[in-house]
């Protein structure tokens, strides 16, 4: 049986959650740490967790109480010809690439058609985009509501900026219910810390 | 040689991952709460969510309608006859129309995702999140559905709301052949069938849950009256204040 087989079973990751111990590490409050295996840093207001495995090889996901109630996902200099997150099957299951072509003001459509073949989304929508600086470039910002497979509606909040040809993002999913609201301004103080070396 | 020492490091995990689902914790309180029994508080019981499918070979969830009716009549039936013993006054949820409706399954959906996170990155001990560590080490358990609950139909006539979630998948004959073929040839293991069972209380003021009882690999063949009764009692047997006793003490 081929290894991406195994991985599409969803068999391999049942084995590594049950062997990768004390993996994820804590991201404290006030100190400055790169993130995504990228020249960008961020300093948190407070503490949080970051998850062990990465969706993509240049990608991190942090949390304060789980994937499922709080997802912080970085996107550390994406360079053209590549998906946002590691494909699970490049033949099976090809996900969108981000390319030369690709402008900053349709990043929102990347990650949308990302999420909906990723996630197998039937309902994705962007409610808002608008320019804003990130990473002190000119970049977006946008807003958009997903409704996933666990039939739970998540509100989102990303901003954006493409830089020397590769692009840098950060996203913010959580339910609409209670846990967008709660954790909102933390994500924004985290987004507005960011600095690329 | 070499194959069989990868069989026995095989069998060994998975005896491993088995021992580290029973040795994990199930059940959880806030901090400071409690609730004894006949204390004149009021709990709002919510139709319980009921799903049930086939796990195909591929590990997929595929639904089937005869056996969520049935399990849905069966885990009603139950219920009836153990809310009786909770220990305080029950009060039945209105029927839910239109918007409402929506509201309470979307809370539903909501209450079944904390339950996973806490079952994932607070109980799962090789797998806690840093924070959700501390946490246990002060010997805080702090989750919340937010003051939003206040809403819920029937929720300004109690106090607290139960709040119990259901998620059966039979393995099917495909997956069942191959968790043997996956444990002797390539050594994985590969869990067949799925049975998720979460029961909390929510303080309908502030939406915070106050007690969890949430297991991945819960007890009791819904699909039959004595397994839904099973399944149940296991839910509910530790709910602060209940006189139901444990299955064993039976």
């Amino acid at each position: 049986m081929r290894k991406s087989s195994l991985f599409a079973l969803g068999l391999i990751p049942a084995l590594l959650l049950a062997v990768t111990a004390d993996a994820h590490k804590l991201r404290t409050s006030g100190v400055s740490v790169a993130v995504a295996d990228s020249g960008v840093r961020v300093t948190p207001t407070r503490d949080w967790n970051r998850l062990d495995v990465k969706p993509g090889k240049k990608a991190e996901t942090w949390t304060l109480d789980g994937t499922q109630l709080n997802d912080v996902t970085f996107y550390g200099g994406i360079e053209p010809g590549n998906p946002l997150v590691k494909e699970r099957s490049k033949k099976r299951e090809p996900l969108p690439k981000f390319t030369a072509a690709t402008l900053v003001v349709e990043v929102p459509e990347l990650l949308e058609s990302t999420y909906r073949a990723y996630k197998g989304l039937a309902a994705f929508t962007v409610e808002s985009t608008a320019p804003a600086k990130f990473l002190g470039q000119d970049g977006v910002r946008f807003t958009y509501f997903f409704t996933d497979d666990d039939q739970l509606t998540r509100k989102g909040e990303a901003r954006a900026a493409i830089i020397k040809g590769s692009l840098y993002m950060v996203t913010f999913d959580a339910p609409r219910l209670h846990y967008f609201d709660h954790s909102i301004a933390d994500f924004r103080a985290l987004a507005d810390s960011a600095k690329l070396n | 040689m070499k194959l069989f020492c990868r069989r026995v490091i095989a069998a060994l995990l998975l005896c491993a991952v088995s021992g580290i689902a029973h040795a994990q914790e199930k059940t959880a309180v806030r901090q400071g709460f409690e609730l004894k029994r006949n204390s004149q508080k009021k709990i709002l019981v919510f139709r319980p969510a009921v799903s049930v499918g086939a796990q195909s070979t591929g590990g997929m969830f595929e639904p089937n309608a005869d056996w969520t009716e049935k399990s849905k009549a069966n885990i009603r039936i139950a219920l009836e006859k153990f809310q009786r013993q909770l220990g305080n006054e029950i009060v039945i949820a209105p029927e839910a129309y239109g918007e409402d409706a929506r509201k309470v399954e979307e809370y539903m959906a909501l209450f079944s995702a904390i339950s996973q996170a806490v079952i994932e990155y607070q109980f799962f001990i090789g797998n806690r999140l840093p924070t959700k560590k501390m946490d246990n080490k002060a010997g805080i358990f702090d989750w919340s559905l937010g003051a939003g609950v206040a809403d819920l139909p029937g929720a300004k006539d109690a106090n607290y709301a139960l709040f119990i979630y259901n998620r059966d998948a039979y393995g099917s004959t495909g997956r069942k052949v191959l968790q043997v073929l996956a444990l002797l040839g390539p050594g994985i293991a590969v869990q067949s069938g799925e049975h998720r069972g979460y029961a909390g209380l929510i303080d309908l003021k502030t939406g915070d849950l106050l007690w969890l009882n949430a297991d991945s690999q819960i007890g009791g063949d819904v699909r039959e009256p004595d397994g839904s009764e099973k399944r149940v009692r296991q839910l509910l047997e530790d709910f602060p204040g209940s006189a139901i006793e444990k299955e064993a003490a039976k």
